[in-house]
């Protein structure tokens, strides 16, 4: 592409109408821009629209804009086999790109300069710094250069990105390399520059505009500390301990009130620093502590009194979770001996700990506007970097090695709290939150039937005393925030409250299911669907007896609190409805429970936008759909006809986040009939062959499971509509890609297991074929194990004959080929005791009745072939499966618009296709016995020749076991 | 349907990283060739070494060089003395006649003493003044003995330098190589070897240099020679001359003529000194060269080894020691067979000399020791059980709880690597549910959720390994039931938002596998109905057998 003016001239104008609020030019300048990019020399054509200082400031940033995506996709195309609709930038164009632009970043204005920066970044991940030598020299010598803080954040901007990989990456020869590379090149500068500004910082105290930019400067050169030490302790830094702690020292103790932030909001550039800061001693702290040790008590100083004194307001929570991350790390230390005096125990528990855990203005206001975020925080642990978890986080360090102390502490705080509370309900109702938070928090998470306990309290009597009262109090909208804490407490030690306590709470639990309050209604849903989880010695708790009494209740609060302002489509609520609906005893009510469902499902149509509601929606229809089969199947006509236009409504309009769930559905509708099947099914058969269903790949493990249920049910419809060359074009279309063979499998053996020979023989060649073919070209382990036993069944429904004579028809001999080099050795890696049952019996028939096995020219193939099967039938699984797996195909899982999510609750059951055999090892040894007796004395010696050793004995075993001989 | 909300909607993207859960430690870790760190204090100072004049050396510079370490005044003037040094050695050059040679030698000898005399001497000055083409002309052949001593005396300590003052002596390496030959009095090679030692410790290029004009061959003659000091000098420039990271120069030396039996005698006949030195030369053969290694064993070196191992107090001559063995044994197994047997002439075996070194008061050799042990850790069965049985294991677990981060993390993975069986070409290993148990019972839970948390990349892996194999394999599902008690789930969420996308993943994995939403169901509904994914015990790629449909039913 030349760089003529004029294509600049178009280029510019391209991007000025890619602004355009006018759809259609800007689509036009889009599909041009695509167009261009594919040329070489574009690159640096926009760069220079970048940089033309005279141009449009707008039509720089969108130039900036497009050149970073355009590096970022066609710097490095990564995967070379993808067909990737991208050409990659040719090299002498990308020499050209890194000559210029590390200098024109750091002249650029700031909206630019931070989109170079990520082009620059996005350059420096594939070459840096083995292919881009130049750049950090270049780097160093406009940092010594530069007295511009614009241009020297630019520069240490660069600088942290490039070196972020040094903080994540494991370590290797390659990453050391680059390591040492960037040490060698940075280490000194780095210090330089870090001394240098706290001169300027010095020498400026009274000017905070000059001030800030020194601040932000030193904070990334802390970042970039912390990315060089990260993997361990470089010479140079160790070298220049001093210097570093020194400085350091210095900013943690800085003040200046010039400084402060007024928005409460927003993080001053002293803490930011002061923040950065933390994070390095604690690095050092955790990985370089006998290094660092000499400083370590100035700093606890340091940090601990900062912690004093550091407000509460939330422009200060990074600094107080990092300040408390450092003590928590130095009291789990072997220099925790620092904290041990009882005095100061008590004053980081009463200044530090206690202070961080009381309820905030701005918790409450998340409690109350944005109930999602709450429950993240509060009972499903996405508060890892909050102050509340941090300080409980310090409490648990400290409890390492002074849990007596602590422990004893704590349950002194936690009785005065609920002695204040109880002095003034109304004014101290933050002493019990904070209380219950405590209480909950210092036990260890546990979500497998909640906490086993904890030391601060008697559970048994907190609850009676606190938590009770709290559920059983009149208005269910009165101080949510202490319901919440009553209902999380009941759910977080579930497992130690007596049954007996449960159930007379259980009422009162219900009534918070349609408290206005989201966190509180979701926290009641919540709590009831885990208490109906717990289980004693394998059997619920809560048997569906006790649960009846409130069940009437239970479900109309659960369905109300779906019609609640901001909860139609709360997942807690849905789940809680699934739990009853699969654990309670719901038989008279079911239809109208599924009707209620049915509704709600019409309505979630119509715009499907939360999975988790949605997902659990669908396990409920089928969880009601288990159980009232499981009672009465003829309930199925009445389910048909709520479920039957929803179904309509997810097919035709083609919901395709739902087509998945609603398959699986049908498959139990279909698998719960007997045969016949009414018209509306078999009409529904032909659109669920179409090929355009299952090339999305999540609907294709739910469309087998369909047609494993036709195929079931319906054979002859099948037959009579002249589709199962449909069927069998889909068990091709799968049987081909690695990732779905074993889905094309299931079809087949379903095939097999309903379908008499005399239909499939027209097909049966073809059939092979295709099996054959994938065996010759793409032979993986997962496939050999599927077509083993598939062949099994086929010998064990149809019979030997037909297998062999039909796989010798595709080419003589072929039959043995098969049975030596894939069938005997790989039987043993079959795993599963269906599979190894149908296995060990087929491959038994195989033996007993082959005439191909029993002819004397096939000895040692029966020889080999009777060895495989005692190996399958004595040897623990563990020991005869190498676990010989696939190397995954990546490739294959990438793309899933629509993921497959199975219902459990539409859970199919196996079923053992060879009933008429009890104990394949007795039927193994029953049909050697007769044969031996055919032929006396010629097995003796051929078992003697080929079976290995452990084998003979486990054969031995067999025989006097089951009491037969082999002669 | 997004990802996002109920994470077990996922199957596709879980079981595709699901192998990297599996995969425990089960590995052997060759050390990195490029080292970042200090060398331990306690070790010898490896890479380059100034030579100190003797203190009998009589000469008026000694008070000012020693006044120099401190005091910025004298260090001035000492930098002029150089300067005026190099000055009159260019002038004695130029002047012929009576008394020009001693007038020349005197002038060297002053300038060698000014940069003698004490550890930082002002070599830039050297440098700058124009020093090394003269110290060049002073090399040339014929000269005296005594010369040539004193030219490549100074040489050396300006090549101890930075790698400016290094590059500099560039110009003098033919001679210096030449110099190191059989007809040079042996003074002088060994001067000569310590300059291209200290010239070879600055950098690969640098020893590719040294290579290209031949300096291997004419060391490696010096390393046969009966003279303690020169053997040892020469042992030492040689051990940085094939530090690599290319295996040419070792794979070379190694097949020079006698070589691997003069190291061996070496070991066997040496003081500590010298025996550190082979052992140097040893780490950096075993870590480049398999075939080399075998050589070497085969040549008889592991029982002088093990005598030296169980015996010495001194870490610089442990340090090398437990490296060599610890490359060894990150071979093959029958490597580690043969170094087993060594152990055996040594009392308490390959054990006992190790638990010496786990229970050393020095930090490094506790971390070294460990790590030889976990390379012994991913062995064979009959590896794991002889150090599972063995006395080393309550050190390994009390090294897991209490030592400092570097040995906390070798012993992890020593411990870790004995939990699962030998690895296997693209199989996963399997748990050794008896190891695995008898470390669970002894508190090691706790310590691996702790090493989750750690800022490291590869203490979080390892700890997150362990977990994973605890959960996966104990009976009758104690293992979350464990990882929970020990605070695990907190942990695992401190990698949900983690950058390294590997760990992340396996946070994600485990928590919803073990502890997520579909959690219980498995109890509720019978495991046969249940997605495999779910309870997590499914360690193949692709769906498990055991799963529904099959059989087609």
């Amino acid at each position: 592409m030349q760089q003529s003016d004029n294509l600049l001239q178009s280029l510019s104008q391209c991007f000025l109408q890619t602004l355009a609020p006018n759809p259609e030019p800007r689509k036009q300048a889009e599909a041009f821009l695509r167009q261009a990019a594919d040329l070489p020399g574009y690159g640096i054509a926009v760069l220079q629209l970048v940089s033309g200082s005279t141009l449009d400031e707008q039509i720089r940033q969108a130039a900036a804009v497009n050149f970073k995506n355009h590096v970022k996709y066609r710097w490095e195309i990564s995967d070379p086999d993808a067909i990737s609709t991208f050409t990659p930038i040719p090299d002498p164009e990308k020499e050209q790109i890194k000559g210029l632009i590390l200098g024109l970043m750091l002249t650029a204005p700031q909206k630019i300069q931070s989109q170079l920066s990520e082009a620059l970044a996005s350059i420096s991940s594939h070459d840096f710094p083995q292919k881009w030598q130049s750049l950090l020299p270049e780097l160093v010598s406009s940092l010594s250069s530069s007295s511009d803080y614009k241009v020297i954040h630019g520069i240490l901007q660069t600088v942290n990105s490039i070196f972020k990989k040094f903080k994540y990456q494991y370590k290797s020869s390659e990453l050391y390399r680059d390591l040492k590379y960037c040490l060698n090149g940075f280490a000194a500068p780095l210090l330089d520059i870090f001394l240098k500004t706290g001169q300027l910082i010095a020498s400026n105290q009274d000017l905070p505009a000059v001030l800030k930019p020194l601040f932000e400067s030193q904070r990334l050169c802390c970042r970039i500390f912390y990315s060089l030490n990260f993997q361990e302790l470089p010479e140079f830094f160790e070298d220049h301990l001093d210097e570093w702690m020194g400085e350091f020292h210095k900013y943690l103790t800085y003040t200046n009130p010039l400084l402060k932030e007024t928005d409460p909001e927003k993080e001053s550039v002293v803490d930011q620093l002061k923040a950065a800061i933390c994070e390095n001693i604690n690095l050092y702290m955790e990985k370089n502590e006998e290094e660092f040790k000499d400083y370590l008590t100035g700093f606890a100083t340091d940090v601990w009194s900062l912690l004093m004194d550091v407000s509460l307001l939330p422009s200060y929570d990074r600094l107080a979770t990092t300040a408390i991350r450092f003590l928590t790390t130095v009291s789990k230390s072997v220099h925790h001996s620092l904290f041990s005096s009882a005095e100061t125990l008590k004053q980081i528990c009463e200044c530090i700990v206690i202070p961080n855990v009381r309820i905030r203005g701005e918790d409450e206001e998340l409690f109350e506007m944005d109930h999602v975020e709450y429950i993240r925080r509060d009972m499903e642990g996405s508060d890892t970097d909050t102050r509340r978890r941090m300080a409980c986080e310090l409490v648990k360090g400290l409890s390492v090695h002074y849990k007596e102390q602590v422990t004893s502490m704590f349950s002194t705080y936690v009785k005065g709290m609920i002695d204040k509370y109880a002095a003034n309900p109304i004014e101290n109702w933050k002493e019990k939150d904070c209380a219950i938070y405590l209480v909950v928090s210092l036990a260890p998470r546990q979500v497998t039937g909640g906490a086993t306990g904890t030391d601060l309290v008697n559970v048994e009597q907190f609850f009676v005393s606190q938590i009770v009262p709290e559920l059983q109090s009149q208005d269910i909208n009165d101080q949510p925030l202490l319901k919440a804490d009553a209902l999380k407490f009941v759910t977080t030690f579930r497992s130690q409250i007596p049954k007996a306590m449960a159930l007379a709470v259980f009422p009162n639990v219900i009534r918070f299911i349609v408290a206005e309050s989201c966190v509180l209604h979701s926290y009641a849903a919540g709590c009831v669907e885990k208490l109906l989880l717990l289980k004693n010695d394998r059997q619920p708790r809560f048997a569906p007896a006790d649960v009846a009494p409130f069940l009437q209740p239970l479900l109309a609060n659960l369905f109300s609190a779906l019609k609640l302002p901001e909860s139609q489509e709360n997942a807690y609520v849905m789940k809680c409805i699934m739990r009853v609906f699969s654990s309670a005893d719901i038989g008279p009510i079911a239809t109208q429970c599924l009707a209620q469902l049915a509704a709600i499902l019409g309505q979630v149509c119509k715009n499907p936008t939360n999975p988790s509601f949605n997902h659990y929606l669908f396990e409920a229809v089928a969880a009601v759909v288990r159980k009232s089969f499981e009672r009465d199947p003829e309930v199925v006509a009445a389910f048909e006809s709520i479920l039957f236009p929803v179904i309509q409504v997810v097919l035709q309009d083609d919901i395709t986040e739902f087509a998945p769930y609603v398959f699986q559905i049908l498959a139990q509708l279909i698998e719960s009939r007997r045969p016949p099947l009414p018209s509306v099914y078999i009409s529904l058969l032909a659109p669920s062959l179409n090929m355009t269903l299952w090339q999305r790949p999540a609907n294709v493990p739910a469309l087998v499971r369909l047609l494993q249920a036709y195929l079931q049910k319906a054979p002859e419809e099948i037959i009579h509509g002249n589709q199962l060359t449909q069927v069998l074009g889909v068990f091709q279309k799968l049987i081909y890609s690695r990732s779905t063979d074993h889905q094309g499998f299931f079809i087949l053996n379903t095939v097999v297991e309903n379908l008499s020979y005399q239909t499939l023989s027209p097909y049966i060649g073809q059939i092979w074929n295709v099996l054959f073919y994938r065996l010759q070209n793409q032979r993986t382990v997962k496939f050999i194990k599927s077509l083993i036993v598939f062949s099994s069944l086929s010998v064990v429904k149809y019979g030997h004959t037909v297998v062999a004579e039909s796989i010798n028809a595709i080419q003589p001999n072929l039959f043995l080929m098969i049975l030596e080099q894939v069938w005997i050795p790989n039987l043993s890696f079959i795993t599963g005791d269906l599979e190894c049952k149908l296995c060990s019996v087929a491959a038994t028939k195989l033996l007993s009745e082959s005439p191909v096995l029993l002819a004397d020219s096939a000895v040692a193939t029966w020889g080999k072939f009777l060895n495989s099967v005692v190996t399958l039938l004595v040897r623990p699984e563990e020991e005869r499966v190498n676990e010989e797996t696939d190397v995954p195909d990546l490739d294959e899982f990438v793309g899933y618009a629509t993921v497959y999510a199975q219902l459990h609750n539409a859970g199919k059951r196996e079923e053992d296709p060879v009933k008429e055999v009890k104990d394949p090892k007795e039927y193994l040894v029953n049909s050697l016995m007769r044969l031996s007796s055919q032929y006396p004395g010629k097995f003796p010696s051929i078992i003697l020749q080929h079976l290995e050793a452990p084998n003979q004995t486990g054969l031995a075993q067999l025989c006097s076991t089951y009491r037969r001989t082999l002669v | 349907m997004e990802s996002s909300g109920v994470a077990s909607h996922a199957p596709g993207k879980r079981e595709q990283i699901k192998t990297s859960v599996g995969a425990v430690a089960g590995q052997r870790r060759r050390k990195l060739a490029v080292t970042l760190g200090k060398e331990r204090r306690d070790a010898v100072v490896r890479g380059k070494r100034i030579r100190r004049a003797d203190t009998n050396d009589d000469s008026e510079f000694m008070e000012l060089a020693e006044a120099a370490v401190d005091d910025e005044n004298a260090y001035k003037q000492l930098e002029e003395e150089v300067s005026q040094a190099v000055q009159n050695l260019k002038l004695a050059l130029s002047t012929s006649g009576k008394g020009a040679a001693t007038k020349k030698l005197e002038a060297l000898r002053k300038l060698r003493q000014l940069l003698s005399f004490n550890s930082a001497p002002p070599i830039h000055v050297a440098v700058a003044s124009g020093a090394v083409p003269i110290l060049v002309d002073c090399l040339a052949f014929g000269s005296s003995e005594e010369q040539l001593l004193e030219a490549a005396w100074c040489l050396t300590n300006i090549a101890s330098g930075e790698l400016d003052q290094t590059r500099a002596v560039l110009p003098a390496v033919p001679l210096l190589i030449a110099h190191l030959g059989e007809r040079s009095a042996v003074h002088v090679a060994e001067q000569c070897a310590w300059a291209a030692g200290n010239i070879a410790g600055e950098g690969e290029d640098m020893r590719e240099i040294l290579l290209s004009q031949g300096a291997l061959l004419s060391l490696s003659r010096l390393i046969f020679s009966a003279v303690p000091s020169v053997a040892r000098t020469s042992c030492w420039a040689m051990s940085n001359l094939i530090k690599g990271p290319s295996a040419r120069a070792a794979t070379e030396l190694m097949s020079i003529k006698g070589i691997p039996e003069c190291l061996v005698q070496h070991l066997i006949k040496g003081d500590e000194a010298l025996v550190a030195e082979v052992a140097w030369i040893l780490v950096y053969v075993t870590v480049l060269s398999d075939s080399c290694t075998a050589v070497l064993i085969h040549a008889g070196v592991l029982p002088p080894l093990f005598q030296w191992l169980a015996s010495s107090e001194q870490t610089t001559v442990l340090t090398p020691i437990l490296r060599t063995l610890g490359n060894i044994v990150s071979g093959e197994n029958a490597k580690t067979d043969a170094v087993i047997l060594a152990g055996h002439n040594v009392s308490g075996g390959l054990c006992g000399a190790l638990l010496r070194c786990l229970k050393a008061p020095h930090r490094n050799l506790q971390k070294e020791g460990a790590w030889v042990v976990s390379n012994i850790a991913a062995g064979s069965m009959e590896h794991k059980r002889m150090l599972f049985t063995s006395n080393l294991l309550d050190r390994l677990v009390h090294l897991l709880k209490a030592a400092a981060f570097d040995v906390k993390k070798e012993a992890a993975y020593a411990l870790g690597n004995l939990c699962v069986t030998p690895k296997q070409a693209g199989t996963e290993p399997h748990p050794i549910l008896e190891h695995l148990s008898s470390l669970v019972a002894r508190g090691c839970v706790k310590e691996f959720v702790n090493l989750v948390r750690l800022p490291d990349a590869e203490a979080s892996r390892l700890g997150i390994q362990f977990i994973e194999l605890v959960m996966r394999s104990l009976p009758n599902g104690q293992g979350p039931k464990l990882v929970e008690i020990e605070d695990g789930i907190a942990a695992l969420e401190t990698l949900q938002f983690h950058e390294n996308e590997e760990l992340r993943n396996m946070a994600t994995v485990l928590l919803d596998g073990y502890f997520g939403d579909d959690y219980g169901l498995e109890e509720e509904y019978g495991s046969k109905v249940v997605d495999g994914n779910a309870g997590g015990n499914d360690v193949s790629d692709y769906p498990s057998w055991r799963r529904k449909g099959t059989v087609g039913v």
